[in-house]
């Protein structure tokens, strides 16, 4: 687990300063549809479904959990 | 952000004619002085060459409007018309065509908006002082008002001796209007916003989907903004008295004078923003609104238009 | 005052000579709207008159100047229906107490025992403020609250994130706490205990509760003009009560593989076999990496998801999301989805207890903790209105099945259902909204 960790800091870090737009090309970005946290509540609605199914929980965010439910 | 719509220029001398350019998060931003405000032009990404470009042409075209149209100024065709002293003066062609300007509003207003109150400076002083006028000093002064007391048939203006004319009514948007339609020339489809102290305008939606946001200035507290207003395209004005007025006795009084009474406007709106297609046509707006008194509302109401009172 | 018409008319075309031309688009402007609110409405319903749940929720979100925003969120769910207990079937009719120990229910035989008598309503609620810190660095704290029949959360969470590289890169770390109360129906059972007849309370405590700690670690990075990624390192330790208070074992005969049968104490009601509530480690720590790309193609949005879990109760789990956002014209979109997840059990996982072997320090067979995979596939319909709110509807199944390890299928067990299926079909309304 911990080389996974290690390995995709690493690689993450190195290739990310070369990576990226310039401020005005961030126009698609800009778009709803493209933010990662669009649509929160439907995620959290998802989450909180596979949270009382399901072993895992979490990953995008914090753990979820909060209810009696698993 | 400002609400403030009249030319009041400080002598030229006080001005710093230099337009600095610096870099905000996503766009733009070149600053400058220009009609006794700060000037802003927001432009979106560009690469710097252009946006130099951009804010160079923008100044200039303000300092060029302000040394042409200012009443301060003893070198300009303003200058020349209020010391014609009742000889026929002929103007140029940009002069004509805001005087025409000036003859509508003044008809549209029943007289309330009109370029030939400027020598009201006289008796008002709107620098939050409690000078009021008496009424003495007014009665004095209205002889001299009065579109129809001049004679303007292009390109040729005849004022009685004594009589001025003061273009800070429209002067600002005016020069937002050119200056807009000027950036736009310079860069096609590039969202430039042009502010001229709180009279806005912007004419193609930036490219990346988000709207401009413009803070309108709250009447009571100069310098917080009051509402934001999100701008894609078009233009804002404000004519208000936040921050040009007299207070006496906890009475305010706007800048905005009713041309007819030679007093300001009782009972009307501290503050009203329009939104319209052109500077020019927002601050008509305004203003007419704001000389309607408490029939402001009503006015906006019915030309349809997006509008915020204070 | 002039007509209001010719008022118009005059002045654009007053306008029109002044500025010498006609600029013919409206101005576009509105008030930057503050408050902008999500809601949902949400049917869960498994098949086999297993469980139903109908929620509804609301957040809402607040803009200040500056970046600064408030977020708020109210969720009400109703659940009712049965859940598989995590007794085995058996050919004859099996007799169970319910959780408050005050009736019994009984089980069909070749049925996998379902625990029908849950009925639960809860409340959520939680409230969430970002801003910026300083240049590059935003804030964020949060608060939550949740409240159930048998069950209450309280939790708050903080993290701080930094922008590089033009904001093309962000990386962030959190941090969150919770202290759950758990008050089960009949008190919490005590660990591996027997199920007792009706009105025998020797094998129930009363309330307890557990604590988790959050640990969160996020990295954000613009790929190219079409592209963005994140990737999540979490790190979850919880300690305390973490039994299901109404799972059970059956307790099994070594050869024949079938419940000890039992006979309740004369007069009252009570159990038909031998059961035993589970029990689980007081800790469990989880690890989890996720990682999800967001890729334009022009218009249609692509979003693929990973997440690998581990913990140290062994069980492993991963799961693939993808959802392709497909445009309908200018206004409307479709986004088919499609998910799947694969886990494996947890150590302490067992489909029975043996008689006569010593009981193990942990057992669970809850299947929720057991071998499975699951796939969801469902299709999202969204339009956005003239005047810029959305509505959307979404209907999912989801399908989950597993299986018992062979070597833990005792006998006659291999005869009958083991694992339950689960079907669930989900619907959902929602509309977003800013005023």
């Amino acid at each position: 687990m911990k080389a996974i960790l290690a390995v995709t800091a690493a690689l993450a870090l190195s290739g990310c300063a070369s990576l990226g737009v310039q401020p005005w090309e961030r126009d698609v970005l800009a778009r709803p549809e493209m933010s990662l946290d669009a649509y929160a509540l439907d995620a959290a609605i998802d989450d909180h479904i596979y949270f009382s199914k399901e072993a895992s929980s979490g990953g995008r965010g914090f753990g979820g959990g909060g209810c009696g439910c698993n | 952000m400002f609400a403030d719509s009249a030319i009041a220029a400080a002598p030229a001398s006080e001005q710093q004619r230099t337009a600095e350019l610096v870099r905000g998060e996503d766009h733009w931003i070149g600053r400058f002085s220009a009609m006794g405000c700060p000037c802003e032009v927001l432009i979106e990404q560009v690469p710097a060459t252009l946006a130099r470009r951009l804010v160079d042409e923008v100044s200039r075209c303000a300092w060029r409007i302000e040394a042409k149209f200012s009443r301060y100024r003893d070198d300009n065709i303003v200058h020349l018309i209020n010391t014609s002293a009742g000889r026929p003066v002929s103007v140029d062609e940009e002069t004509a065509k805001l005087l025409d300007f000036a003859a509508t509003l003044t008809r549209l207003s029943d007289g309330r908006f009109d370029i030939t109150c400027g020598v009201l400076r006289k008796a008002w002083r709107f620098d939050g002082g409690d000078h009021v006028p008496l009424q003495s000093e007014i009665d004095a002064l209205l002889p001299l008002i009065g579109w129809h007391r001049l004679s303007w048939h292009s390109p040729v203006l005849s004022l009685q001796p004594g009589m001025q004319i003061d273009f800070g009514g429209i002067g600002k948007e005016y020069a937002v209007d050119a200056a807009v339609a000027l950036a736009s020339g310079i860069a096609r489809g590039v969202s430039c916003l042009v502010n001229f102290g709180g009279d806005v305008a912007v004419r193609h939606p930036r490219r990346d989907g988000r709207a401009w946001r413009v803070g309108v200035e709250s009447a009571d507290r100069v310098g917080a903004a009051a509402s934001i207003i999100s701008l894609t395209r078009g233009a804002l004005a404000t004519s208000g008295d936040s921050r040009r007025f007299a207070l006496k006795d906890g009475k305010r009084y706007s800048h905005v004078l009713d041309a007819r009474t030679g007093w300001p406007v009782a009972n009307s709106p501290r503050s009203v923003t329009v939104a319209a297609e052109s500077c020019t046509q927002a601050g008509t707006l305004a203003t007419l609104a704001l000389l309607q008194a408490d029939a402001a509302e009503a006015l906006l109401r019915a030309q349809k238009v997006r509008y915020w009172l204070q | 005052m002039n007509d209001n018409d010719t008022l118009t008319a005059t002045l654009a075309a007053a306008t029109c000579a002044l500025l010498g031309s006609t600029i013919a688009t409206p101005a576009t402007a509105a008030e930057a709207d503050q408050w902008s609110f999500d809601s949902s409405l949400l049917y869960y319903g498994e098949s086999d008159d297993r469980v139903q749940d109908v929620s509804a929720a609301l957040s809402a979100k607040r803009n200040f100047e500056d970046e600064r925003s408030l977020g708020i969120s109210l969720t009400a769910d109703t659940l009712t229906g049965a859940s598989a207990s995590g007794a085995t079937a058996m050919n004859t009719p099996q007799t169970f107490t319910s959780p408050s120990g005050r009736a019994v229910y009984t089980t069909p035989a070749g049925d996998v025992p379902l625990d029908d008598t849950f009925h639960d309503t809860r409340f959520a609620l939680s409230a969430n403020w970002t801003q910026p810190l300083a240049r590059l660095y935003t804030v964020a704290a949060g608060l939550g609250f949740s409240t159930e029949y048998d069950y209450r959360h309280l939790g708050a969470n903080l993290s701080l994130a930094r922008d590089f590289n033009k904001r093309n890169t962000t990386l962030s770390a959190g941090i969150a706490w919770s202290q759950d109360d758990i008050d089960p129906v009949g008190g919490a059972p005590v660990p591996l205990a027997q199920m007792l007849d009706v009105g025998n309370g020797t094998s129930k405590r009363s309330s307890d509760s557990k604590d988790v700690m959050d640990l969160l670690l996020g990295f954000t990075q613009v790929l190219g003009r079409n592209t963005v990624l994140r990737a999540n390192y979490s790190y979850s330790k919880a300690s305390g009560y973490l039994n299901d208070p109404y799972k059970i074992l059956s307790v099994v005969d070594p050869l024949t593989g079938d419940t000890i049968a039992r006979v309740p104490a004369g007069g009252v009601l009570g159990p038909t076999g031998v059961y035993r509530y589970e029990s689980r480690p007081d800790s469990r720590a989880k690890q989890s990496l996720y990682a999800e790309v967001k890729h334009s193609f022009g218009a249609p949005v692509l979003h693929l998801a990973y997440r690998f879990m581990t913990d140290d109760w062994q069980i492993d789990s991963h799961t693939l999301d993808a959802r392709l956002r497909w445009p309908i014209g200018a206004a409307s979109y479709i986004e088919p989805q499609l998910r799947y997840y694969v886990q494996s059990e947890a150590e302490f996982y067992r489909a029975s207890l043996v008689a006569g072997q010593p009981l193990p320090r942990y057992a669970s067979a809850d299947f929720r903790l057991g071998n499975f995979d699951a796939v969801t596939a469902g299709v999202k319909f969204g339009h956005r209105t003239a005047s810029g709110n959305e509505w959307s509807t979404r209907l999912e199944y989801y399908m989950q099945s597993g299986d018992v390890p062979r070597q833990q299928i005792i006998g006659n067990q291999a005869n009958r259902e083991q694992y339950p299926d689960l079907n669930a079909v989900i619907v959902q309304f929602g509309y977003s909204f800013r005023l």
